[in-house]
């Protein structure tokens, strides 16, 4: 059965187009997509993501477990930073793509997507044998609001939050009187915030954020937005561009992934030894040149030899160009700028490996 | 501006003028498809069979093929949609035509287009 957030009616009552994603009943657009993308951009959004899913690690050996589970090195983390990063099978494959909070030392909150939530427990339950943890599935009780748009800091700071977490931080706050979670991440290449509330309350939050935000511009953004947002910050999305036979290393996410991690980590060495060799495939990012959309599962070509596929494409709102991620076999000719080409429609249409993101980030503070 | 407007169970229409065919999409397709930022059209003097596809357009979510309502062969293509795809989502059934035909159709390619008005009525029934 399709799931809802405690947020449907809201929806409903708001107008939005609703499609199901990944098992739940999801808002796709409230007006149109491209114009709630410039809004993210120009002044400020407000997302429903409470099909997200809150996995709670806890425990003496917290620590040791999560860094078994991920190529990351939780042991950096202090109280209350977060760092993304990947959780990673035998074969260094990516189960899941996930940010995970140190609350205390011996207590983390992970937030992972609403589509692997199962096999994410699933997971970390086969490999909690030997470690002195619990993990704990809270999606149920937690529902999640994005506030993304640099109009952000100001209409927190009109609804009382004095001072936000720093980037990649998260802190116990308030906000109309309810207690909750106030992460500075986000899923745009924006600043922003993520706010984490018991589901009682999320009613009250949505309207409370609507109403405050309404001289800032805010509009309410569905899952099409967040999506070209993501595409144009050339964030990953699991499924798309992730998946359980590709590496962090593959899926041009090394930055994620310490070379001198000392822990032993599932898949680590297949994934240290593509740190410092050559690996078969990579993510790039790529414009069209010609007159086409690249979407999901196209092939490209280079020199007339079909060498990978898109894994995600689609329109960039804010250049007005079409944008794409696209895994290639791993030629060392092809740099940024070279023309390579995308099959649309039995055609081939030019395009052009560009620089990732695509749109720069403005989420650094 | 509907009168006359046949309709196909895809969402495309036709509608007969001084001997040619007008083909395009309905303003609940355009609705469904939600900001539409590419079309492609064929060229002038392709012939299409009925429920042949002859044209794409892309909104952002996705790409969609178009059906051909009746059989014929393009006499004109809506350059201005090409050039400003947003213009499908503003007048669909007006000035955002996609293509004209000549047609010999038969009666029989008739049988399964529905009026206007019972078109919207099943689409939103």
């Amino acid at each position: 059965m399709t799931k809802q957030t405690f947020l449907h009616d809201k929806h409903i009552e708001l107008g939005a187009k609703m499609v199901d994603f990944a098992g739940w009943h999801m808002p796709v657009q409230y007006t149109s997509i491209i114009e709630e993308h410039k809004t993210v951009r120009e002044s400020v959004g407000l997302f429903d993501v409470s099909h997200m899913g809150e996995v709670f690690v806890e425990g003496k050996d917290a620590l040791p477990f999560l860094n078994k589970i991920v190529p990351q090195d939780i042991s950096k983390l202090v109280d209350r930073k977060a760092v993304y990063c990947q959780m990673t099978n035998k074969q260094g494959g990516i189960v899941d793509d996930l940010i995970i909070y140190r609350l205390h030392l011996h207590k983390y909150l992970i937030i992972v997507n609403a589509s692997r939530i199962d096999e994410d427990i699933n997971w970390m339950v086969r490999n909690k044998l030997g470690f002195n943890v619990n993990i704990i599935n809270e999606s149920h009780n937690y529902s999640l609001l994005a506030v993304q748009g640099p109009k952000t800091i100001n209409l927190m700071k009109k609804m009382g939050v004095k001072e936000l977490p720093p980037f990649f931080s998260i802190k116990r706050g308030e906000l109309v009187n309810v207690n909750l979670w106030i992460s500075r991440t986000g899923y745009t290449g924006e600043d922003g915030v993520e706010l984490l509330v018991k589901n009682e309350f999320v009613e009250l939050l949505w309207d409370k954020i609507l109403k405050a935000g309404k001289e800032f511009g805010i509009k309410p953004i569905g899952l099409g937005a967040r999506d070209t947002l993501r595409l144009e910050a050339a964030l990953p999305l699991y499924g798309n561009d992730l998946d359980e036979d590709t590496t962090p290393v593959e899926a041009g996410l090394g930055w994620s992934v310490p070379n001198n991690k000392v822990d032993d980590y599932n898949g680590k060495e297949i994934i240290t030894h593509q740190i410092s060799n050559k690996i078969d495939k990579r993510l790039i990012g790529l414009k069209m040149i010609d007159r086409g959309i690249a979407r999901h599962g196209y092939e490209v070509f280079y020199k007339g030899e079909e060498i990978g596929h898109i894994t995600s494409g689609g329109v960039s709102p804010v250049r007005g160009d079409n944008i794409a991620l696209a895994y290639i076999k791993n030629l060392s000719e092809i740099k940024i700028g070279t023309q390579i080409q995308v099959k649309i429609r039995e055609k081939l249409y030019n395009a052009e490996v560009e620089k990732r993101p695509f749109v720069a980030k403005r989420n650094k503070s | 501006m509907s009168e006359g407007m046949l309709c196909t169970k895809t969402h495309e229409y036709v509608l007969e003028q001084g001997g040619k065919y007008t083909i395009g999409l309905t303003d609940y397709a355009v609705e469904q498809l939600g900001d539409i930022v590419f079309v492609e059209l064929p060229e002038v003097g392709a012939t299409f069979t009925k429920n042949e596809s002859f044209a794409t357009v892309e909104s952002v979510k996705a790409a969609s093929e178009i059906y051909m309502p009746i059989s014929g062969t393009i006499a004109e293509v809506n350059e201005d949609i090409i050039s400003n795809p947003e213009l499908l989502n503003e007048d669909p059934l007006g000035n955002a035509w996609l293509v004209k035909i000549d047609s010999n159709a038969e009666d029989i390619e008739y049988k399964d287009l529905l009026d206007y008005s019972d078109y919207k009525e099943e689409v939103q029934g």
